[in-house]
């Protein structure tokens, strides 16, 4: 070999070049795909993906410009026709105003007002957890976070128990029952889904802005007051511009949640005949106006997406000025001096709003007669365990007595099991390939695309599902009605958090621990069954439990795709509300309140994990 | 044992120029070689090719007579079955097992017994010097410890090629020197192929029978360390083996530069057309004390001096000639100040001399047949 070897012409001349024919270069990239799996895994993926996420919304899109059956008399036209009727009826008929236009003012009305709740509380109970030394710190910091965990409608029925007049069916609200009229606007409709829903969004916005302030390096601030300004001027601006990141994520976040959001709207709304968008789009479901309803889930695909853009987009933009501090982020704590003790009160009032209060006034509902009479012969434990309890046909046994809320336990314990399992599997399978496949087209894609669900609110995914799988269209067959349509879109719909967790998992590992077994002579199978299960063990049991717990509170998504014999706690909860067995449905709530912060507390004693990091809800 | 051959190797990743391009390469049998190079030069993306975890583009690899990849042939044996060893920057422990099983995985793979499982790897971790350590975890082992564990996991499979990706670069500067040691043994004991990745030429110098000194996805040089800095083959390898790099300057700029090419051509007058840069070692530039008579062959002339840097065996000095600046190192103290004149010289025939594309020009007559001769010798 010569010293210097530049020279390209040493390759042995032959008449298809050094490369090869094209041929040749094929069947070398084929034996290369044999032995690594990894492409093909991916575009299986991708593909499946694509079909289970733009699939139903293809199918919602045609729906809403193609005449339904039994529509042809409105529209004059044939059914399967091409036609505008359906977006003429839910933006510019006469009933345009009942359909969309109200809603979406309610929407709008109550987003802005949920929004301003959950960053007043959570803001300031942020503050106090990062930046003060308030008593009980560190337990506050777990108990602030519960209201979360809670389906979101407990505070709804919690509200209805407490302030329920008599002008709806069922008991009347412990407040009714001792003289003191509520008035409507008190009882049912916007003021009250406000707080509802601001006591279960407040913990959201409380992780955000907690962890952005304890990202924003100290030493800005410290070198702020160096220069001369005061504690007023280095909050006013330094921490606060530092902060607006994460305000307008908790702003756009929380509008995001309400587009898709169903119980507590649903309960609160209905007897004033108050809608939002996500219970006007139930009421369309429900009485099969197909065309209606592929419309307005359009609207809100479309304003969902737009909203997550938008934050994406903001996010990227601030990115520019946010500083991660690494070295200057210590605990750097204020002291509160004589406001230690009232500070903790303002976090126990929190707390107890949004936990105490609304889990014992459901509790005392449960057992008393008449609400709000506190004498021994006013208890009565027969909504748990009564039998033949009277003007109850449906459900004529307390429900742990009979057989609904078992067999809904059932369902909810496989469905949401085997999603939760499907959802864990495919979120670390879509991290290794992301991993795996590094910077390759497939790689790329499928991060996009596994978190492409996380865009749709859920309501309206769920609408697409319907209209995609309620009839057999070619080798798929009608899905509706059955359990493996509900394990899907429980699936589908979680995925996005379990990719996330999948991905940061496997980047954290790296591909040389697998790389390092083959080239110790292990073949794909054992690599994944021998390396890398074994490391990824905690971070697939997580991939697994998040989901579920997650799943097992999950109404808006599931309310219109479940029927009687797939009906979950959840839906079976919001059953017994329609038929005015408030007591019952409460008692339900409090059941899956309890398996879903028993299931969070023991993963977090088993995992060492901090839950509220992967709290998707 | 195998001779690794790589011809006309492609690789890219993406758009953008290939990460490797037209690249040949023979590894002869036994030899411990060096790829060098500085980041971003196609070095790892060689070494993974060779592993098999990164497939070409185009091209051929074979180890012995064996094929490993060929586009031509459209054979691909996956790294599992090429039985090499390869040891990662990061050491790539897996951290569910404990060392030694983290030795035998390999051999439990390829279905070794038990009892000779646990043998060999007793006897790689002895090797290694880290039995102690069989029982314990990955996690709860020292970087070096970690180190030596995973050359056991390699050398436990008794591997035909061992491969290192910049083993040495997260140990500190006593492990590291510890850890060369180590490889050099491993070297003599076992007479396996080594390739070992490195950016730091000192490692490369200091280990290596062969270097590969490679830049932009292409080799500029292969050959015996000192022959790298003796003779390096372009510009570019002359300023990156070396430490202080190279002085080199385009003749004919000004005064300093002319005389320069005018000495150096009148030795040299078939090189006339073609001399475009010098190059001067730092360490053949040499101080003249009043009254010194440099001897034949040397080129004089006056610098003014910038600054002198002690490292504490000798002062690296800066001074310009002209408009040129330049290194020099002196094992004396330098007494003069900034900004006095001192006369330095050099022999010419210690000049490195290029053309307009870089490229080395020819040695004088005996030093080209003394080059053949040292080719001949090591390449057999």
């Amino acid at each position: 070999m010569a010293a210097a070897t530049r020279s390209p012409d040493t390759a042995p001349p032959e008449a298809d070049g050094p490369a090869g024919t094209r041929l040749s270069r094929l069947r070398y990239r084929l034996s290369v795909l044999r032995h690594e799996p990894t492409h093909l895994l991916g575009i299986l993926l991708v593909i499946a993906l694509l079909y289970l996420v733009l699939a139903p919304l293809v199918a919602v899109l045609s729906d809403s410009a193609q005449v339904q059956h039994g529509d042809e008399g409105q529209a004059r036209q044939d059914p399967g026709s091409f036609t505008s009727y359906y977006f003429w009826r839910v933006f510019r008929s006469p009933v345009a105003r009942i359909l969309f236009w109200e809603p979406l003012l309610h929407t709008v009305v109550v987003a802005l007002g949920v929004t301003v709740v959950a960053v007043v509380l959570g803001g300031s109970m942020a503050w106090l957890l990062t930046r003060t030394n308030v008593m009980g710190r560190k337990w506050l910091s777990t108990a602030l976070v519960v209201p979360y965990m809670l389906p979101s409608w407990t505070f709804a029925l919690a509200w209805l128990a407490l302030f329920k007049n008599d002008s709806s069916g069922g008991q009347i609200g412990i407040l009714e029952s001792w003289g003191v009229h509520t008035p409507n606007w008190l009882a049912y409709g916007q003021v009250p889904i406000i707080l509802c829903l601001g006591l279960h969004y407040y913990p959201f916005v409380l992780l955000l802005f907690g962890n952005a302030l304890r990202r924003i390096d100290s030493q800005l601030e410290d070198s702020a007051r160096i220069l001369g300004a005061g504690r007023r001027t280095v909050a006013g601006r330094i921490t606060l511009p530092l902060m607006l990141p994460s305000l307008s994520s908790s702003v756009l976040l929380v509008f995001g949640r309400i587009l898709g959001t169903f119980g507590t709207p649903y309960i609160l709304g209905l007897p004033v005949d108050y809608s939002l968008l996500s219970t006007s789009l139930f009421r369309a479901v429900n009485s099969h106006q197909r065309g209606v309803t592929a419309v307005l889930t359009a609207v809100i695909v479309v304003v969902g997406v737009l909203v997550i853009l938008v934050d994406t987009r903001l996010a990227r933009e601030q990115k520019r000025f946010i500083t991660v501090g690494g070295k200057g982020a210590m605990d750097r704590v204020s002291d509160l001096g004589r406001w230690r003790r009232p500070a903790l009160g303002a976090a126990l009032a929190v707390f107890t709003a949004g936990v105490i209060l609304p889990v014992a006034t459901l509790a005392l509902s449960t057992v008393s007669k008449t609400p709000g009479v506190f004498r021994a012969d006013n208890f009565t434990l027969k909504y748990w365990v009564g039998s033949d309890l009277p003007g109850a046909p449906g459900f004529p046994h307390g429900v742990l007595r009979g057989s609904q809320l078992y067999e809904a336990a059932w369902n909810s314990l496989r469905i949401v099991g085997l999603a939760a399992l499907i959802c864990g599997v495919v979120g670390l399978l879509v991290g290794y390939v992301v991993v795996r496949a590094g910077s390759s087209r497939t790689g790329s894609l499928l991060r996009q695309i596994s978190f492409l669900p996380y865009m749709v609110p859920g309501i309206a995914f769920a609408a697409a599902f319907l209209s995609l799988f309620a009839v057999r269209r070619g080798p798929v067959p009608a899905l509706y009605g059955s359990v493996s349509l509900l394990v899907l879109v429980l699936a589908v719909t979680h995925l996005p958090y379990a990719s996330r967790s999948g991905i940061s998992a496997m980047t954290q590992l790296g591909r040389e621990p697998e790389e390092a077994a083959q080239i110790s002579g292990a073949g794909w199978f054992t690599r994944l069954r021998k390396i890398i299960i074994p490391i990824q063990r905690g971070a697939l049991t997580t991939g697994v439990i998040l989901p579920f717990i997650s799943g097992l509170k999950e109404l808006s998504i599931v309310i219109m795709l479940t029927t009687t014999g797939t009906q979950l706690l959840t839906t079976l909860s919001i059953n017994l509300v329609d038929y005015a067995y408030d007591q019952m449905a409460n008692a339900v709530v409090l059941v899956i309140a309890l398996v879903s912060f028993l299931a969070t507390y023991l993963t977090q004693r088993l995992t060492k994990t901090n839950l509220s990091s992967g709290l998707g809800g | 044992m195998p001779t690794i051959t790589l011809s006309a190797v492609r690789k890219s990743y993406g758009s953008g120029p290939p990460a490797v391009d037209n690249l040949d390469l023979e590894i002869p049998d036994g030899s411990f070689t060096c790829l060098l190079g500085p980041s971003g030069c196609g070095k790892t993306t060689t070494l993974r090719m060779i592993s098999g975890l990164e497939p070409l583009n185009a091209g051929t690899i074979t180890v012995g007579d064996r094929i490993m990849d060929s586009t031509v042939d459209g054979v691909f044996v996956p790294p599992e079955k090429r039985g090499m060893g390869l040891v990662f920057q990061n050491y790539a422990l897996w951290p569910h097992l404990t060392v030694a099983k983290n030795v035998e995985f390999g051999l439990r793979v390829r279905k070794v017994k038990p009892a000779e499982r646990a043998e060999r790897a007793a006897v790689a971790l002895k090797m290694m010097q880290i039995e102690w350590a069989a029982d314990r975890y990955p996690a709860q082992l020292s970087g070096g410890q970690q180190q030596r564990v995973s050359l056991a996991r390699m050398l436990a499979v008794n591997p035909n090629v061992l491969l290192l990706d910049e083993p040495l670069s997260n140990l500190d500067a006593q492990l590291r020197l510890d850890m060369r040691a180590e490889l050099k043994r491993i070297h003599d004991e076992t007479g396996h192929t080594i390739v070992f990745v490195t950016h730091d030429q000192l490692e490369a110098m200091t280990m290596a029978t062969h270097v590969v000194v490679m830049n932009k996805g292409h080799v500029q040089q292969m050959a015996p360390p000192m022959e790298v800095y003796a003779r390096p083959a372009n510009t570019f390898v002359a300023r990156f083996v070396g430490s202080p790099p190279m002085n080199l300057f385009e003749v004919g700029d000004d005064a300093f530069t002319e005389t320069a090419r005018d000495q150096v051509l009148a030795a040299r007058p078939d090189l006339t057309d073609r001399l475009t840069t010098i190059g001067a070692r730092p360490e053949n530039l040499r101080l003249l004390d009043e009254g010194d008579q440099p001897p034949a062959g040397t080129y004089v002339f006056e610098a003014t001096i910038k600054t002198a840097l002690p490292t504490g065996s000798s002062w690296t000095v800066l001074v310009t000639a002209g408009d040129t600046e330049l290194y020099f190192v002196s094992y004396t103290d330098v007494h003069a100040a900034p900004g006095a004149t001192v006369r330095c010289a050099v022999r010419t025939s210690d000049l490195h001399l290029f053309d307009a594309s870089g490229d080395r020009l020819p040695d004088e007559a005996a030093d080209a047949a003394l080059t053949e001769e040292n080719t001949a010798t090591w390449a057999s």
